[in-house]
């Protein structure tokens, strides 16, 4: 279905990124990219949808086929109605506010009849159980309803390659799991699958193959059960999310404790009539590391809004050692990192960012220095922070948390979308960061985060038993 | 689509807002305008947008109220002048038709210039632009939480340095404007938005009886009203 012949690319004025490519991929196959972030995963799936030279330009050598035509010879257009592409944001995809306008979109570029038109996206919205949502904006929806849409306006085209780019960065393990039974469902009617991924659990069940991609390469081919037997040392090394589906660790729970440095007393959020949560008891104190968890719609974002003064509590009080504080104070102690970095970088450098109203004394330009060179963003000093990567947005969220001199840091799904590598230098920060007393929370739904630098657990919708 | 057949064609609500457009600018007797919104909001309550119907009275209403007041008891407000009431109450009629025909779903819309042979670019621009509002206040409401965040909000920050403030507030505006318009053309792309030939839509239907009574009635009434009432 999909061939790959000596295939190398250089994106228009940079050097090449992927170096001679072999790979046959067979129809009703589900193939999996892996490996450390800006190593050619992503260029990949651009080459076998055609965005990349089409859209993407540069300059691409070797041959690339699908069903065995030359893809040079099979105009975008002609193309799409073949591959369907599911991206990273579903968000930025959306051309409509509805769910059956969005669905049809693609339809309706392809020249389909009205008559055709309706039948596929009703066909669809029906076959993937999207019914439901029919009278719901987009805008409103969960992150993996709004992925589920991406999917069916992929699929109500007809066709029979689908491209993910990392389609679970922004889901949670529930929404992850429901887009694998998506994809599973897929792969039963004979699609063939072609995923960048760096989670890898919820694909274990469904890939035939994964495929390590390194320096723009494929340099090694794994099985399921042989990426399974792979050691957790080992996939740390080659820089790889754990294969197997990692439990959340047993930690003792972080509810409320008197005298602590910040406490959450039977806080309540109420928006119109809707209760968002209620009677919250929670507490955090320098040294700790705490795991704020739970289900999507629980309000764990707007809880940690609340304990950093952009949300006002209604109901409960909130402190900080001992003392009862207003949503404008409580700014000035508490540092937030939201989980979408698009709208948190103000300057036009990243040393300027992380030195943002900041006092420009050689001690803290040391400790700048110091900060960006341990999250690997030293190199990138000069780089305007819209042009970083995810990941790299994500470490300069970071940065600026541990250089603002606040004492409570709450990082909001700061490894969503992060490689194995990634991870691991956030999970170090962060346990650094409590080690020099700041008091931390991380809302996340990484069991491996947890594991490596939680101290104290806090369950939202919800309490399990704490150690 | 069952929801969407109470609304009317988009060729309808178009219709309705060029008279408005002439009812509204071309009469003699701007006081008596307040007919073309009480026919309005029959348009609206006949499309059962109750929404918006009580939206529009309220704004209204309230500002009938002001006008009153100022004319006839003397009301002087620190902000506003009569003229500001004024205005705003005699171009009412004009929010209401034009809002009638924005609220159109978007894939209506694009299948209405679809069918008037519209060009696709000029389509997916307007496809585009139903989409960033909503997106770039998104976007707005996440920059206003990352400013009081790292402290950028503050009187004495503002106050002191007004120009960064507005920077910081429009570059990164700028910077995600652009972010978003190239992962929306990529999706396009993905999405054969350069397929060649008639393009067709979801929600293309044609005019329905409902539709015609519609429009010819608004646009009889308003001819009455204007021969009645007189051109300017």
């Amino acid at each position: 279905m999909i061939e790959l012949e000596n295939v190398s690319f250089a994106y228009a004025g940079e050097e090449p990124c992927i170096h001679g490519v072999d790979l046959r991929v067979a129809a009703g196959e589900c193939v999996v990219f892996i490996g450390r972030s800006g190593n050619g995963k992503t260029t990949l799936t651009r080459l076998i949808n055609g965005l990349a030279p089409y859209y993407y330009e540069g300059t691409l050598s070797g041959k690339l086929r699908i069903g065995g035509t030359d893809l040079a010879e099979i105009p975008q257009w002609e193309r799409a109605k073949q591959i369907g592409c599911v991206f990273q944001d579903p968000r930025s995809q959306f051309f409509s506010a509805e769910l059956a306008g969005e669905v049809a979109f693609g339809c309706e570029n392809l020249g389909f009849s009205v008559q055709e038109i309706r039948d596929r996206t009703d066909g669809v919205i029906r076959t993937m159980g999207l019914d439901a949502l029919r009278n719901t904006p987009l805008d409103r929806l969960s992150s993996g309803e709004k992925q589920k849409v991406a999917i069916a306006s992929a699929r109500a085209a007809g066709p029979r390659i689908f491209t993910f780019d990392e389609p679970t960065a922004n889901l949670d393990e529930e929404s992850a799991g429901q887009l694998s039974e998506t994809l599973a469902e897929l792969k039963r009617q004979g699609h063939t699958l072609v995923v960048a991924e760096h989670r890898l659990s919820w694909l274990m069940e469904l890939a035939d193959r994964f495929l390590y991609v390194d320096g723009g390469r494929l340099v090694r081919e794994f099985s399921p059960r042989e990426l399974a037997l792979l050691s957790a040392g080992e996939a740390a090394r080659i820089g790889l999310r754990r294969p197997c589906k990692t439990e959340p660790p047993l930690l003792p729970a972080a509810d409320c404790r008197t005298g602590a440095a910040a406490e959450a007393r039977r806080v309540c959020c109420t928006v119109g009539r809707k209760t968002i949560f209620r009677d919250i008891d929670f507490s955090a104190s320098p040294g700790e590391v705490v795991a704020v968890t739970g289900r999507n719609g629980t309000g764990k974002t707007t809880f940690a809004k609340i304990l950093c003064g952009l949300r006002r509590e209604s109901g409960g009080s909130v402190l900080f050692s001992g003392k009862r504080l207003p949503p404008g104070r409580r700014r000035e102690r508490v540092f937030y990192s939201a989980n979408d970095t698009n709208t948190q970088f103000f300057t036009p450098s990243v040393e300027e960012e992380v030195l943002l109203l900041l006092p420009r004394r050689e001690k803290e330009l040391e400790r700048a220095r110091e900060t960006l060179r341990r999250l690997g963003l030293y190199e990138y000093r000069t780089r305007h922070p819209a042009t970083l990567s995810g990941g790299q947005k994500q470490r300069l969220s970071l940065a600026c948390g541990v250089l603002s001199g606040r004492e409570l840091l709450i990082f909001d799904e700061p490894t969503s979308g992060l490689d194995g590598g990634n991870m691991k230098i956030i999970s170090d920060m962060l346990k650094q960061e409590a080690e020099n007393g700041k008091t931390v929370l991380v809302i996340t739904h990484d069991a491996e985060l947890m594991e490596a630098c939680c101290t104290h657990i806090f369950q939202m919708g919800g309490y399990r038993p704490g150690r | 689509m069952e929801k969407k057949k109470a609304g009317f064609a988009v060729a309808a609500r178009l219709c309705v807002f060029a008279a408005t457009l002439a009812g509204v600018f071309l009469t003699d007797g701007t006081d008596r305008t307040w007919i073309i919104a009480a026919m309005l909001f029959c348009v609206l309550a006949a499309q059962k947008a109750w929404k918006q119907c009580a939206g529009f009275a309220v704004f209204y209403g309230i500002l009938s109220l002001l006008l009153y007041l100022i004319r006839f008891h003397g009301l002087r407000m620190a902000a506003f002048s009569e003229f500001h009431v004024f205005l705003f109450w005699w171009l009412t009629p004009v929010f209401m038709a034009a809002w009638n025909l924005v609220s159109a779903p978007p894939g209506m819309l694009s299948a209405f210039f679809a069918r008037v042979h519209a060009p696709t670019g000029a389509i997916l621009g307007l496809l585009v632009i139903f989409r960033f509002f909503p997106t770039m206040r998104a976007e707005l409401h996440g920059l206003r939480e990352s400013m009081h965040n790292r402290g950028l909000t503050g009187p004495a920050q503002v106050l002191r340095r007004p120009g960064n403030t507005f920077e910081y507030i429009l570059v990164p505006m700028l910077l995600r404007c652009l972010q978003i318009s190239d992962q929306l053309a990529v999706s396009a792309a993905a999405r054969g938005i350069d397929t060649p030939g008639p393009r067709h839509s979801y929600y293309e239907q044609k005019l329905r009886v409902r539709d015609i009574l519609a429009a010819a009635l608004y646009a009889g009434a308003i001819l009455v009203f204007l021969l009645i009432g007189g051109v300017k």
